[in-house]
């Protein structure tokens, strides 16, 4: 039956993992936090509630199955590298939380904007602060019964943070960021060296006059 | 001087920091790594879909690179390339704009085979050589890889490209039944052929693609059950679709393309299905293929309702067991039922594959070039056809429940004064351009799509009404070319607006010439080609 579904790259990726707890007329809430670092990998949190009949059926497919687990989700996201996987069950309250890194979410364009596609056509974002934003999305796929919200936050060093389309009409971020390097210590190394140099020869000179004194 | 030693502490400290800010810093310099993932083998018949990165979510690629900047550099205008000698010359993948230190880049290829791929008949090993480079970038830096994969006959079907050894669940063994969908090729000009044979000279006119009755479009399920039956098509018998998680020899397998089974005679199940959903999908019928332990059977869903026949009905005169139409509709309906339970029960071996929708998901039937000595084979198949007594009864469908026995719901009437079975929802325009004499009426479908025009012409020769109605329209700046094929006739219609596609047939009115055309523009016309082959068959 999978198959037979309409199946969009990114928003829904992780849908599909669940599926099975779709056979459950009742709406189920899932929870994504997808944070960006500096180099453009992505952090991906998920966090879902059930109730005791698709808690049932979850961990008969794939909550005992984490092997199972982590292939679904591999299948659902070809266009990323998929590490660190960390599934933590909450039996007695039926619930779990899955932990992975996606590599090369972020790709930087020829003019060095930093882009990351949404692969959706008009998506509802809600600009929470400067770097996070809000999407809830309900899939059609599964008639109302899923409802994601996710939580997309961007690096602190990302500027001039803008939503546009890309040629096919899909949602893209573009936005800006200075090099990690040159951010950090590494990119202080020359004027901590000129300063050092500087602070050497006014030691010297400050060293003679006193000598001479 | 023991007095100066701070300051020349800090003086050579200073001169060291900022030195190894220029050349490189603490960090050892690194190399631009890249890793592969390949896939192992590509099948001919999916090439449509390893081609298109939005095809079934994109997990259908050649290979996928990460590429690591483990530099303490900025790359810029980081270059991906690759070929397969024999196949794709040096193509750019991607040009990444810059890369800082540290990042990864994920990156696809989805080769653009050519057409004739679906032609190849054996299985081969080849190589894809990659090449990586960057501004600046010397001799030694580039990053030239390579890796080897097959390409496996056009008939091979993999069900799964998950290794056995990795298999972990039935989601795993059902990895590729999407791509069925690739064999299932309702364009093929030969399927087409015995499409319209089994509607004019079994059926004697059917209408399922166009009134969506399913009761119409069971009617034509069981024509081509007795098709098949009265050709003495052979099921062959084997079991193909695995049984358990440990069914590694069935999880590969040669699948006959429905032109082989019609020409060949003869078909395992899962090669009948394939059959009777590419007839199904040229009729404009949505086809399904259902999958249970060690069978598969075609049907179709209308109206939100499943139907389903039992295609190996037909056995084998060696074999025996030859069942009825009535017999395999029955089989099929019963399955169908068992189908669902199991289903409902959620065992995961019962699937089914929706074509339409698999098409619409980027898994596209295969591209096959016309074939005279395919279509003799057709015209000697459909020559059977008759020769035993059941021919003579008619074919009709008997809903379970129902205690009657009815033909199939009306189809459209055929307009007597147009010659042409023109849909009740259809606008008709007659004598739409007064300048266009020749031209009696035009009809076109609520979409707007599909439209048909009758021309009387009067002449008792087809190839000058053509050439008439060819210099009439042109003074309307549209150039018509067509090939006429008896009282067939084929072409295509130019103009500012595109290229419409079209179908007819010449019948003759005495004095008269009249040619009636069914057509679509060209980007809908293989969409529109169950309401096309329909109208067709029904003119008059």
């Amino acid at each position: 039956m999978k198959d037979s579904k309409r199946q969009s790259k990114y928003w829904v990726m992780l849908v599909l993992v669940f599926c099975v707890c779709i056979l459950n007329a009742q709406q189920m809430q899932q929870k994504i936090e997808m944070r960006i670092d500096s180099i453009g990998n992505a952090r991906l949190d998920i966090t879902m509630k059930m109730n005791a009949q698709q808690w049932q059926q979850w961990i008969g497919s794939l909550g005992n199955n984490p092997a199972a687990l982590k292939r679904e989700i591999e299948r659902e996201m070809p266009g990323y590298f998929l590490d660190n996987f960390k599934l933590e069950k909450d039996d007695m309250n039926r619930s779990f939380n899955l932990k992975l890194d996606a590599y090369g979410v972020c790709k930087i364009d020829k003019r060095g904007n930093w882009i990351i596609e949404l692969e959706e056509k008009d998506t509802q974002l809600t600009e929470l602060d400067s770097h996070k934003y809000m999407l809830v999305n309900s899939p059609p796929e599964y008639g109302g019964q899923m409802q994601q919200t996710f939580m997309i936050t961007l690096p602190e060093t990302a500027n001039n943070i803008k939503t546009a389309k890309d040629a096919y009409g899909k949602d893209i971020f573009k936005f800006t960021m200075e090099d990690p390097s040159e951010a950090g210590f590494s990119g202080l190394l020359p004027w901590i060296g000129l300063l050092l140099i500087g602070g050497g020869v006014s030691w010297f000179f400050v060293g003679k006059k006193t000598q001479k004194a | 001087m023991k007095k100066h030693i701070i300051s020349i502490v800090l003086i050579a400290l200073g001169v060291f920091l900022l030195a190894s800010s220029f050349i490189g810093g603490f960090k050892e310099k690194g190399e631009v790594s890249l890793d592969i993932e390949k896939t192992e083998t590509i099948m001919p018949a999916a090439h449509n879909v390893y081609n298109n990165e939005e095809a079934l979510n994109g997990k259908y690629y050649l290979f996928k690179a990460r590429l690591t900047n483990n530099t303490n550099k900025i790359l810029e205008d980081v270059t991906v390339k690759y070929r397969i000698p024999g196949f794709i010359e040096w193509t750019e993948l991607e040009v990444i704009g810059e890369m800082f230190s540290g990042q990864i880049a994920a990156i696809r290829a989805y080769p653009k085979f050519k057409d004739d791929i679906t032609e190849k008949m054996t299985e081969s090993v080849e190589k894809v050589d990659i090449e990586i480079t960057w501004d600046g970038a010397e001799e030694d830096d580039i990053i030239e890889e390579s890796f080897s994969f097959r390409i496996s006959d056009r008939n091979e079907f993999k069900f799964t490209n998950v290794p056995a050894s990795e298999i972990l669940g039935w989601s795993d063994v059902h990895n590729n039944t999407a791509l069925l969908a690739c064999f299932v090729t309702p364009n093929d000009p030969i399927v087409k052929y015995y499409t319209q044979n089994i509607q004019e000279k079994m059926l004697k006119g059917e209408s399922a693609g166009v009134t969506k009755d399913p009761k119409e479009a069971m009617r034509f399920l069981m024509g081509i059950y007795e098709a098949t039956r009265q050709s003495h098509m052979v099921y062959s018998g084997t079991k193909m679709i695995p049984e358990s998680l440990t069914d590694i020899s069935k999880f590969s397998q040669s699948n006959r393309l429905p032109r082989e089974v019609i020409t060949g005679n003869t078909g395992l199940c899962l090669e009948l299905s394939t059959l009777y959903a590419s007839i199904l999908s040229s009729a404009g019928i949505d086809p399904i293929i259902f999958l249970v332990p060690g069978h598969a059977y075609p049907g179709f869903k209308m109206n939100g309702q499943y139907y389903a026949i039992e295609a190996t009905g037909i056995g084998g005169e060696g074999l025996g067991g030859i069942q009825t139409v009535d017999k395999a509709v029955e089989t099929g309906m019963k399955s169908l039922q068992d189908f669902f339970t199991k289903q409902q029960q959620g065992d995961p071996r019962y699937t089914m594959v929706d074509i339409h929708v698999a098409n619409q998901n980027g898994a596209t039937a295969m591209v096959l070039k016309d074939d005279d000595f395919l279509r003799k084979k057709v015209d000697e198949m459909v020559a059977v056809w008759g020769e035993g007594k059941s021919n003579k009864k008619q074919i009709v469908y008997v809903q379970p429940t129902s205690s009657t026995t009815r033909d199939v719901t009306p189809r459209p009437a055929v307009n007597r004064s147009l010659s042409v079975a023109i849909p009740s929802s259809w606008q008709t325009i007659r004598r739409p351009y007064p300048d266009i004499p020749v031209l009696t009426a035009n009809a076109i479908a609520p979409d707007q799509a599909t439209s048909i025009s009758v021309f009387d012409v009067p002449t008792a020769n087809a190839n000058e009404a053509m050439d008439l109605i060819r210099s009439y329209l042109y003074s309307y700046g549209q150039e018509v070319s067509y090939q006429l094929n008896g009282n067939q006739v084929v072409g295509q219609t130019y103009s500012s607006y595109g290229t419409l596609n079209w179908v007819g047939k010449v019948l003759n009115k005495g004095n008269n010439i009249r040619i009636v055309t069914v057509g679509a523009p060209d980007y809908l016309y293989n969409q529109k080609s169950g309401v096309i082959n329909q109208l067709f068959n029904s003119i008059r």
